[in-house]
């Protein structure tokens, strides 16, 4: 199995791929420790109040897809994932955002239940039969208490704020119309303005690109940091564009072979 | 040869051999089949056809007075507004609005607990057991009930109808919320929006076709129910149709007010039509006329692409 394995690893991941093993219970076969690890333990000392740490934490569905992450998200940081399809992305964010249960290891952070996370899945979540700006708004209802009423309107701050999600996304224009006759950029942009009319502290994007073209993913990006900068939110970002990747993102995580490896980090 | 999957094919064969077994397990005497249609036939001929219209008539009194059902005196300027069917039909439509209305505000709640895309099992499983025991019972015990608790009238009949309502669109709205798409669902739990949020903002909308076009089949269902309910004096167009296929048999009459009541409900299937056509996606696409079915196929295309055109 080792050597199998091997094969499709470079020296780096080698490293991080000997973690595993050496925890392996001596069998042989890989099995999931529900100790967190030292070096967890050791960062867990120092970590920022407001980052997201994930300690010893494996996910997928009935078996594990990626094993064993043991990572701190600071807050400011500009993550992307990548790695091939199927092979455990949108499971890893899925988890992070609190959808499904991790297999083993924990996830903490501090962030309210309520608005704390925004997260854009790979087909964007938006109300197709709903205007655009009822989608913004539906971020920038999460910024109330959940005692509100449903039915109360927003006021006037919040209504401001989608306002300019809308503007900073150019989506003002087409504001009342149903979101189902609009085009695939036009959609996306509305699911990136309602994560920001949010304005959480954690912005998980599966896909955040998607297929768009140049014209209209530089404009997204300028107008996506401008925000994101000044609400001072975490991104994790999943990119299929290796470069498109490295030019947005300060931290690279790969994933291989059922593991997690952060490029450039020394630890591994 | 018909290309088919095997085992569709097998098991669609199965399926009717064991809809013909039970057939034949639930029919002793094969021999109840011969003469029915003549028996049908001299039923339609002498006691059914032709359809008394005197039901779209106001009564006539003995001085020559015209009257409403209930005795008023006949004051609109149509005699129809004060025959048996438009007076009937005004209440039956009258009552099956409101509890059609009221069943709809009850059930889109209890629907939503319902739902297993939006609440756990142990909140879904007693929303649907409570939907479940509402529908149960047909409304026409229901009547029966209230009618026992509350006399004769259309109180009863509209309460009647309010709770089946409530069981029978229930399930029918948990249905469609448990098909709309998981991606806004899920967006909306990672951001923390609340249970009515959820409802109200995110699959009340996406499910909107599917709900009003439920609601709309609820009505037209409770309208053609009140000719049922009327037997147990719950009112109504039912209450008329009731007396006349009971001793002194007027079936005659009753048939006109079956015909009304078709009628009506066709009339309520086209303004149902015309309601959903604001919410479907349909107006997003251009779809042929159905008349062009009659002309030729070049001149149909022709028509159709020049339509596109503009």
């Amino acid at each position: 199995m080792e050597s199998r394995m091997q094969k499709h690893l470079n020296n780096n991941d080698l490293l991080a791929l000997n973690r595993i093993i050496l925890r392996s219970h001596g069998d042989g076969c890989l099995r999931v420790d529900k100790t967190p690890s030292r070096v967890a333990d050791n960062e867990a000392q120092q970590i920022d109040p407001e980052s997201v740490t994930l300690r010893g934490l494996s996910v997928g569905y009935d078996k594990p897809l990626v094993f064993d992450i043991n990572k701190t998200i600071y807050p400011g940081d500009t993550i992307a994932i990548l790695g091939s399809s199927g092979i455990g992305k949108t499971t890893l964010m899925r988890t992070i955002a609190g959808l499904i249960r991790p297999l083993s290891g924990e996830i903490s952070h501090n962030y309210p239940k309520r608005g704390g996370i925004g997260y854009i899945p790979q087909r964007l979540g938006l109300v197709r039969h709903s205007t655009v700006r009822s989608n913004v708004a539906l971020g920038a209802r999460t910024r109330r208490s959940r005692w509100y009423p449903f039915w109360f309107p927003l006021d006037q701050k919040l209504k401001d704020d989608v306002d300019n999600a809308m503007k900073a996304l150019k989506i003002l224009d087409i504001a009342d119309e149903p979101v189902r006759i609009l085009s695939g950029g036009q959609q996306r942009r509305v699911a990136i303005a309602r994560t920001l009319a949010q304005r959480p502290r954690i912005i998980l994007a599966d896909e955040f690109l998607g297929e768009l073209d140049k014209e209209n993913v530089n404009s997204i990006i300028t107008a996506t940091k401008e925000i994101v900068d000044e609400i001072g939110a975490t991104l994790v970002l999943i990119e299929h564009h290796e470069e498109r990747a490295i030019e947005l993102a300060d931290r690279i995580w790969r994933i291989i072979d059922e593991n997690l490896i952060e490029e450039g980090d020394s630890n591994q | 040869m018909i290309l088919i999957n095997k085992k569709l094919f097998f098991l669609g064969i199965s399926l009717i051999v064991l809809a013909w077994l039970s057939l034949d397990d639930l029919v002793d005497d094969w021999g109840q089949i011969e003469g029915a249609p003549e028996k049908l036939q001299t039923f339609f001929s002498e006691s059914l056809f032709p359809p008394d219209w005197s039901v779209l008539e106001a009564e006539v009194w003995a001085d020559g007075s015209l009257h409403k059902p209930n005795g008023d005196v006949c004051n609109e300027n149509l005699e129809l507004f004060c025959s048996k069917a438009w007076t009937g039909m005004v209440v039956t439509i009258k009552m099956a609005f409101v509890a059609t209305l009221i069943g709809f505000f009850f059930s889109i709640p209890i629907a939503s607990l319902a739902a297993n895309n939006m609440a756990p099992l142990p909140i879904a499983m007693p929303a649907r057991v409570l939907l479940a025991g509402l529908r149960s019972l047909p409304s026409i015990i229901w009547a029966l009930l209230f009618a026992i608790a509350l006399g004769f009238g259309p109180l009863p009949g509209i309460l009647a109808m309010t709770l089946y309502t409530i069981g029978y669109l229930g399930k029918l709205q948990y249905e469609a919320m448990e098909g709309v798409h998981n991606a806004p669902l899920e967006s909306g739990l990672a951001m923390g929006l609340t249970h009515s949020e959820q409802l109200f903002h995110v699959v009340i909308p996406e499910s909107s076709n599917h709900l009003l076009s439920q609601l709309l089949f609820m009505f037209e269902y409770n309208v053609r129910h009140g000719a049922v309910l009327g037997l147990v004096g719950a009112g109504g167009i039912g209450m008329y149709i009731d007396n006349y296929i009971n001793p002194p048999f007027d079936y005659n009459k009753a048939f006109a007010l079956l015909i009304v009541v078709f009628v009506v409900v066709v009339i309520i299937d086209l303004i149902s039509m015309l309601i959903r056509s604001f919410v479907t996606e349909e107006g997003d696409v251009k779809r042929p006329k159905w008349w062009s079915v009659i002309l030729p196929p070049s001149m149909a295309v022709e028509m159709y692409s020049k339509k596109e055109e503009e």
